[in-house]
């Protein structure tokens, strides 16, 4: 048997103060960020915001890492796709955000064909189509998705309300909400662009930090029914976090192995997503002790008792 | 050990079910571009097929078109606004059905806008022809037998003569298909999308006593020798309309699904094309049907010449027949009716083809000259959903849903092949990894636990492709949450074993109590999942559904991997002396 984590005895409970401290900032940037993309100031990717977007041919192969190379260099947000077609073989698909004026955006076509001319010479490029693109994210889309997410939020609720308590399906909540609003503020300060891949990544790692909590709860209603009357709540608390802490080092090391492994080689265009992930998993590790614990401990300071 | 026996059988069972389920997915997967493109040449139907039973990707992982549409509500009567998105949405299916697109999407969105998504398909101006346009219901007459066999024996022998050509060397190909200039323009009569009234009464008053004697139109080659063994055409259709009032039979024939590709193929080529005379047209039936256990297309040689026009009819309603079966009841008032009763008059016991957008809903047999209102009886094997599709064309015809495109997207895969590729294999190292690591960890248990993994994954693709779920980029997102969630409920279990075993208990016991204890933090925190993954899926669409579907059925397969495999291996054995864990 072979252990990384040994037994431990971590007051984890006792430096509560210090990460209520640290995770009302972490909340405090992702409230920021969600009101600066919410309201379209963010940096919003081509997927909510909309772009340009222009197709065109090389008459000879070109590497798609080549062009997305090349055109980065002017065009920080642009996303090269092939474009998959019998007929015209070497076709591309050029999105970048969408242009302020008419003017801009014929003036964008010309730079990138100056660039195509620079950058692959003897070969050439033609423009199959240019058009202004609307957000892929709709309005009635991002309805759906705030109720469905609202739907399921009251079902955790009430889920964990029978199986545990009221307090515990709140708790387990809220820290679910503060682990997405962290990751938010964090990727939203990095300068990472707010797009489709990462609302995957905010609903993956909201599904992983409750799994997360959950599992540590789990241990908790254990202790207090097997300890109950011999000690403190606090104690008991403390043991169960204590308990779950290889498994919590455990599962969150091979998580974290499948997603660095995605930043690492999974290309850049998924790169932004995985450090959302990577972020995700340890905030949402983090939460479980140091959030979603103590807050049923500060609840069952002040009213006694609720936790059967 | 009964227990046992059966836990064994039902994962059996489920295997046997998954390799099934995931065949045709792992044949497409493993084809190149190459072989894709080959088999689209030699056998388009087999191609469509495969994509069909496949697990299907999204729009982001393989692109597409993405159209959104509304109905202008504005510009419609107040009484033909209610169910106008329903029957704008079946039109706009019955046209993509004939674009051989794997997995169109038709969604309503709100109160009158319609999403359609053409994963793969990259034809912008073909799709916003068809999608865009409001729908045109027509009535035509079929033409007679005796030109139909004589058409057909041409292109028997023109389909012959090219497909020799194409297995003899590429270069006739082309000379046979360089002549396209002389070829006369069959399309006019079908682009000339929105006949109006005064061009359709014209047509109507034009209409002299029986049009069936119009032989002229065909010039039959006597010199072309045409073997019962070489129609590539004619005998891969199967004649079924036979009036039996009068013993004539009707140019209507069964067309295997899987041949419609090539038809298409054929009726295109130009010298085809040219030995078709301009007041006839070859059209489809608007939806694949099935006989004698067989998917079939019907395909109708009508003439062009529009009969009547859908907008005269009203009151369109479904009924029950005299004899039971369903029947599809209409009104006609005013000029319309007296055209019917005119038409119908001249016509009796011909069949009467209804067109929507030039593809055949039916061509029910005139019984009687119709004047104020006409009954269409469904044949004998039509149900109560054939019923209301002819209901909903005809309304669709009557009462045309205007649509304008409010968007229209040409998506490559938003990530790029590259990027895809890149993640994927990024996703196979990183499970490696993850395998290695449990194994490392927990040794032999951690392969245990590794084993319920790769099962886990499996049957997740399988249960995809046996859905003909769309798997999306958020769709992996979800496999990658599913991967964590699998690999956590055996390090729960496996946590809880070495702890037992540190009390003192014998391996057996830890392991019992392992699997005991440890199932209500498994059960909870997958029922939880299990109830996001749920309402996400209801109640969410486009990507969060996509992220929803891998979640909820990665979840509730490990649910049974981490509870029915693992414990069904660690239990082969007995009695353990130690445990390698």
């Amino acid at each position: 048997m072979f252990r990384i984590i040994p037994d431990t005895n971590i007051n984890f409970i006792g430096a509560r103060k210090i990460a209520f401290g640290v995770s009302i900032l972490l909340v405090a940037l992702g409230l920021f960020a969600a009101v600066m993309i919410g309201t379209g100031r963010g940096n919003l990717g081509i997927d909510f915001a909309g772009g340009a977007m222009l197709q065109g041919h090389f008459a000879e192969p070109v590497a798609i890492d080549d062009l997305r190379g090349a055109l980065t260099g002017t065009f920080d947000d642009v996303k090269v796709s092939t474009i998959k077609d019998f007929k015209l073989p070497n076709a591309f698909m050029i999105k970048t955000k969408r242009p302020e004026t008419e003017g801009e955006s014929k003036e964008r076509v010309a730079v990138i064909k100056d660039i195509m001319v620079e950058r692959f010479p003897g070969n050439t490029f033609a423009v199959d189509s240019e058009h202004i693109i609307g957000p892929a994210v709709g309005e009635s889309l991002r309805k759906d998705a705030m109720f469905a997410i609202l739907i399921s939020l009251a079902g955790i609720i009430v889920y964990i309300w029978i199986r545990f308590d009221f307090r515990s399906g709140i708790a387990a909540t809220v820290a679910t909400f503060h682990d997405v609003l962290a990751v938010l503020g964090i990727s939203y300060f990095a300068g990472i662009e707010f797009d489709l891949l990462i609302v995957t990544a905010l609903l993956t790692l909201a599904g992983y930090s409750l799994t997360d909590t959950v599992v540590v709860y789990d241990r908790i209603r254990e202790n207090l029914k097997k300890f109950r009357g011999r000690g403190e709540f606090v104690t008991s608390v403390n043991r169960s976090i204590n308990e779950v802490l290889s498994r919590t080092f455990m599962t969150s090391g091979t998580t974290l192995l499948m997603v660095v492994t995605l930043a690492a080689v999974g290309g850049e265009v998924l790169r932004s997503f995985s450090i959302a992930l990577i972020l995700g998993v340890i905030i949402g590790t983090y939460s479980s002790v140091f959030v979603a614990s103590p807050i049923i401990v500060e609840w069952e300071a002040r009213r006694p008792r609720l936790f059967k | 050990m009964s227990g046992q026996k059966w836990r064994i059988l039902l994962t059996l069972l489920m295997v046997v079910l998954a390799v099934f389920a995931f065949l045709d997915t792992f044949k497409l997967w493993t084809m190149t571009d190459e072989d894709q493109q080959a088999m689209q040449e030699t056998a388009p139907g087999e191609l469509l097929q495969l994509q069909q039973r496949a697990i299907r990707l999204g729009l982001d992982l393989q692109g597409g078109i993405h159209v959104v549409l509304r109905v202008k509500m504005e510009e419609m009567d107040e009484g033909a606004r209610e169910g106008a998105v329903e029957r704008a949405m079946q039109v706009i299916r019955t046209r993509i059905d004939g674009l051989g697109v794997a997995e169109p999407i038709i969604q309503k969105q709100g109160n009158d806008r319609i999403i359609v998504d053409l994963p793969g398909y990259t034809d912008a101006e073909r799709a916003e022809d068809l999608i865009g346009q409001t729908a045109l219901l027509e009535f035509k007459l079929l033409e007679n037998n005796e030109n139909a066999r004589l058409l057909i024996d041409r292109i028997d022998s023109v389909v012959y003569q090219y497909e020799l050509s194409q297995a003899e060397n590429d270069t006739t190909a082309e000379t046979g298909a360089a002549p396209t200039e002389t070829t006369p323009e069959p399309e006019t009569a079908a682009a000339e999308g929105d006949v109006d009234v005064t061009a359709g009464s014209d047509l109507l008053a034009e209409l002299t006593g029986d049009t069936a004697d119009d032989t002229s139109a065909f010039e039959f080659d006597e010199n072309l020798n045409v073997e019962d063994d070489v129609r590539p055409f004619s005998t891969r259709m199967e004649q079924f309309l036979f009036s039996r009032e009068t013993g004539v039979s009707w140019p209507a024939f069964l067309v295997d699904k899987k041949d419609k590709q090539r038809f298409d193929k054929w009726l295109n080529l130009p010298e085809v094309k040219r030995v078709i005379p301009v007041d006839v047209q070859f059209a489809w039936s608007t939806r694949p049907s099935i006989r004698n256990n067989r998917e079939i297309y019907e395909l109708y040689l009508l003439r062009r010449k529009v009969e009547f026009l859908g907008k005269y009819l009203h009151s369109i309603s479904l009924g029950q027949g005299q004899y039971g079966g369903f029947t599809v009841n209409f009104r006609l008032s005013g000029e319309g009716a007296a055209r019917f009763a005119s038409l119908t008059g001249r016509h009796i016991n011909k069949p009467l083809a209804i067109v929507i957008d030039d593809r055949v809903e039916s061509a029910p047999n005139i019984q009687s000259k119709i004047r104020n209102q006409g009954e269409i009886t469904m044949g004998s094997g039509a149900d109560v959903e054939d019923a209301k599709n002819m209901q909903i064309v005809l309304e669709a015809g009557a009462l045309p849903a205007p649509v304008e495109i409010i968007e229209k997207n040409v998506v490559g895969a938003s990530l790029g092949a590259d990027s895809i590729s890149k993640g994927f294999s990024a996703s196979l190292i990183g499970l490696v990894l993850v395998l290695l690591f449990i194994g490392l960890y927990y040794r032999l248990s951690g392969v245990i636990a590794d084993i319920g993994l790769l099962f886990n994954l499996f049957f997740l693709l399988a249960v995809m492709a046996g859905l003909s779920a769309t798997l999306t980029m958020p769709g992996i997102a979800g496999i990658i949450l599913t991967i964590g969630i699998s690999v956590d409920a055996n390090i729960l279990i496996f946590e809880r074993i070495r702890e037992e075993l540190r009390t003192g208990k014998t391996v057996r016991a830890s392991i019992d109590a392992g699997y005991q204890r440890a199932f209500v933090a498994i059960f909870d925190s997958h029922v939880t999942t299990l109830i996001t993954a749920g309402a996400l899926f209801i109640f969410g669409s486009g990507p969060i559904k996509g992220f929803a579907v891998t979640l909820f059925w990665g979840v509730l397969i490990s649910l049974y991997t981490a509870y029915v495999i693992t414990k069904v291996i660690f239990d082969i054995r007995k009695g353990y002396k130690s445990l390698s864990i």
